[in-house]
């Protein structure tokens, strides 16, 4: 019964864990060449690689702007154009705060508040000098720093898609550390059933999704997080206008979209806008849905998933009009 | 004179019956698409066939009976036995009742979570292995 061959293969990647599956005659061959490509945009994207090209925009901010390749101007372009959308929930030049916070390597880490104010003015996406001509990309102040973290998985699913199809898979998903992407249905023609993760118990799950040819991108405050003396909870996830991770009453987004180029900054955007503000922002977004899940861990999901979202044991839904 | 305002009164009640008429059947519609399933632990069913029935809606509307089989532990079947519903004869619920055997509980291709890094993945790695050791 092997007229289908499968292949699945997990690495470590992008800071994280990925896993791949693909049904098809080149099934294996397409997983190799999708570690290739999530290795080579890594290359390209990563803020610790000192060569990368973010690397060397990084570098040269204040002074000099940098020839960066293909994808690099495009994930960049786009990454502006989120962040000039969406004032103060988005901003690609975040990095100064990553940093300071420590997100990435190791553990956060509560940084004074200072120094937070300190480098606050240094997050300004109108910074970010972009020349289409040149395909440059440069920044205007010594100091500042571009940080694709809440695009660049994203952007690397977009591709881990296009590579499946490359070499003719017409079913496969791909699992970036916890962003989702799909090609094509199962191999029975079912659809892909995505589960989403409980943001509050480890190894629970709120529901599932069924999804085919899209991607599910979830942002939440339950990875990378630490708790302080006192007992509050730091995420991962910063508010770029008060340099603190943000509060806005929702615990975790997940967006299902076709693009997880889109789908990825998008679940921060709502992440960080809370769920009044978010869901305005969603309808500027067709084809685009949204699950939230409030700090009452009350879960609410938009209209277009109602027939495709199923809830676990116990867990209440109000579907969203 | 007279019969114009008699028919005012008339367009003005009739309008606002049809309001209170909406909005009863607006709340309705959010009772019925909120209402959790979730009194059900599909991991201990007993084998047999059983009887269920629902009478929702203002009238009863949506009142229907269905026949579940359980064999080994499963549900293998469901049929719709009675409906008051005129629709159900598109069977639209049968597509509904596939997804309950089909799903049973949750059963996932794959996770979609906030980005886990590496070391969360070793530490749940670490975590099961410490009860892998009690056991």
């Amino acid at each position: 019964m092997e007229n289908r061959p499968v292949a699945q293969t997990t690495h470590r990647a992008m800071g994280t864990v990925m896993t791949h599956k693909a049904f098809g005659l080149h099934a294996e061959d397409s997983l190799e060449a999708v570690c290739r490509e999530v290795a080579r945009i890594e290359g390209l994207f990563s803020r610790f690689l000192p060569d990368s090209d973010i690397s060397r925009v990084n570098g040269s901010a204040g002074t000099t702007s940098e020839k960066v390749s293909l994808e690099t101007y495009d994930v960049l372009s786009k990454a502006v154009e989120f962040s000039r959308c969406f004032p103060g929930c988005f901003d690609v030049t975040i990095g100064p705060l990553v940093t300071l916070w420590k997100i990435g390597k190791g553990s956060l880490a509560q940084p004074d508040d200072a120094s937070i104010k300190q480098v606050l003015p240094l997050v300004n996406y109108r910074d970010l000098i972009l020349d289409p001509g040149e395909m440059t990309a440069g920044l205007r102040n010594g100091g500042q720093s571009v940080d694709l973290g809440g695009i660049g998985k994203g952007f690397a699913g977009d591709k881990i898609v296009e590579v499946f199809k490359e070499f003719d898979i017409a079913s496969a998903y791909s699992n970036l550390g916890g962003n989702v992407v799909t090609l094509g249905a199962k191999p029975d023609g079912s659809p892909w059933q995505i589960g989403i993760q409980h943001p509050r118990q480890e190894s629970g799950l709120i529901g599932s999704v069924s999804v085919a040819n899209q991607t599910v991108v979830t942002s939440g405050d339950y990875q990378r997080y630490f708790t302080d003396s006192q007992g509050k909870r730091h995420h991962h996830i910063l508010d770029p206008t008060t340099g603190y991770p943000a509060e806005c009453g929702l615990i975790s987004v997940s967006i299902v979209s076709d693009k997880s180029v889109a789908a990825d900054p998008l679940s921060t955007v709502l992440f960080v806008a809370g769920m009044e503000k978010g869901l305005e922002f969603l309808r500027g977004f067709p084809q685009t849905e949204a699950i939230l899940v409030d700090s009452n861990l009350q879960v609410y999901v938009t209209q277009g998933l109602r027939y495709r979202f199923q809830a676990a044991k116990g867990i209440e839904v109000t579907i969203l009009d | 004179m007279n019969g114009w305002t008699i028919a005012l009164v008339v367009v003005a009640a009739l309008a606002a019956a049809g309001g209170v008429g909406w909005s009863r059947l607006m709340k309705e519609h959010r009772e019925a698409r909120s209402l959790p399933l979730n009194a059900v632990d599909f991991g201990k069913l007993n084998d047999g066939t059983y009887h269920g029935a629902y009478e929702g809606g203002m009238y009863k509307w949506r009142a229907n009976e269905c026949q579940v089989t359980v064999s080994s532990g499963k549900v293998t079947d469901i049929q719709l036995v009675a409906s008051k519903d005129p629709a159900a004869k598109n069977t639209q619920q049968e597509v509904l009742y596939d997804r309950v055997i089909q799903a049973q509980s949750l059963q996932v291709d794959t996770i979609s979570s906030a980005t886990l890094t590496s070391k969360a993945y070793l530490k749940a790695v670490e975590n099961a292995l410490v009860q892998a050791q009690h056991e």
